[in-house]
C-alpha cells in the first residue's frame, strides 16, 4: 500500500487511540462508578495519557524517518471532511449525553432511580470527545483510501 | 468515490513530456505523488493554484489540460 505520510499518520493514530480507549474506557468507568475513586481515575486517565503520547511519538519518528511529512492541498481538504465528520458524531454524542442525563434526572423526581455521578459525566464527556477523533480519523482513512 | 467534474490529460502530456513520471510532476508542482494519482484520476479536483502549476509544467494553457463536463451532480 502506498500512502502518504499524513495518511500513515491518520493510520497509526486511529489504531494508537483505538487501543487506548479500548482499555482506558472500561476501567475509567469502573472507576468514576466507584464513589470517591477520583484518585484511581486520575491515575488511570494519566497512565492512559503517557501511553498513547508514547505510541504516537515512536510511530510518527519511525514514518517521518522514511520521509515525507508536509501537508499539500489535498491533505487539508481531506481534514476538512474528516473535521465535519467529527463535529457531526460531536453534536450527537452531547445531545444525546445531555438528553440522557435530562432524562435521568426528570425519573429520579418521580421514582427513585440511579443518577450519573460527576465523575462518570466527565467521563461519558471525553468518551464522546474521543468517539468523534476516531470518527474522525477513520474518515480520513477512508477519504485516503478511496481517493479523494 | 464518484469522479469530479474536472477533466484532464495529464496522463498524455506526461507522455509526451519524455515519460515524466507522477513522482516528478508531483515535486514541480509542490504536491505529493497519491495527489497527482488521484488528480489524474479525476477523483480529485485540483485547487486553482495546482492547476496553473501543473500547466505550467507542461508549458499548457489551463484550458489545455482541464477541462470541466457538467454533471447531473
Amino acid at each position: 500500500m502506498n500512502m502518504t505520510f499524513q495518511e500513515k499518520s491518520a493510520w497509526g493514530s486511529l489504531l494508537a487511540l483505538g487501543l487506548v480507549s479500548y482499555w482506558y474506557f472500561p476501567a475509567a468507568f469502573a472507576a468514576a462508578g466507584n464513589n470517591g475513586a477520583a484518585a484511581d481515575l486520575i491515575a488511570i486517565s494519566i497512565g492512559c495519557v503517557v501511553a498513547l503520547v508514547i505510541i504516537e511519538i515512536v510511530y510518527h519518528v519511525i514514518i517521518a524517518s522514511r520521509g515525507g511529512g508536509a501537508k499539500d492541498e489535498r491533505d487539508v481538504f481531506i481534514n476538512i471532511k474528516a473535521e465535519r465528520v467529527a463535529g457531526f458524531v460531536l453534536g450527537i454524542g452531547l445531545f444525546t449525553l445531555v438528553g440522557r442525563i435530562i432524562a435521568i434526572e426528570a425519573i429520579e423526581a418521580i421514582t427513585p432511580v440511579e443518577t450519573m455521578g460527576a465523575l462518570t459525566i466527565a467521563v461519558w464527556i471525553l468518551f464522546v470527545l474521543t468517539v468523534a477523533e476516531i470518527s474522525k480519523l477513520a474518515s480520513q482513512v477512508w477519504y485516503y483510501r478511496a481517493g479523494a | 468515490m464518484a469522479k469530479t467534474h474536472v477533466r484532464n490529460n495529464i496522463r498524455t502530456l506526461r507522455f509526451q513530456h519524455g515519460e515524466m513520471t507522477q513522482q516528478a510532476l508531483a515535486e514541480k508542482v509542490g504536491v505529493t505523488r497519491q495527489t497527482i494519482v488521484a488528480i489524474e484520476k479525476e477523483k480529485y479536483s485540483p485547487s486553482l493554484e495546482a492547476a496553473f502549476k501543473i500547466a505550467a509544467v507542461f508549458g499548457e494553457p489551463l484550458d489545455a489540460v482541464f477541462s470541466y463536463e457538467p454533471g447531473s451532480r
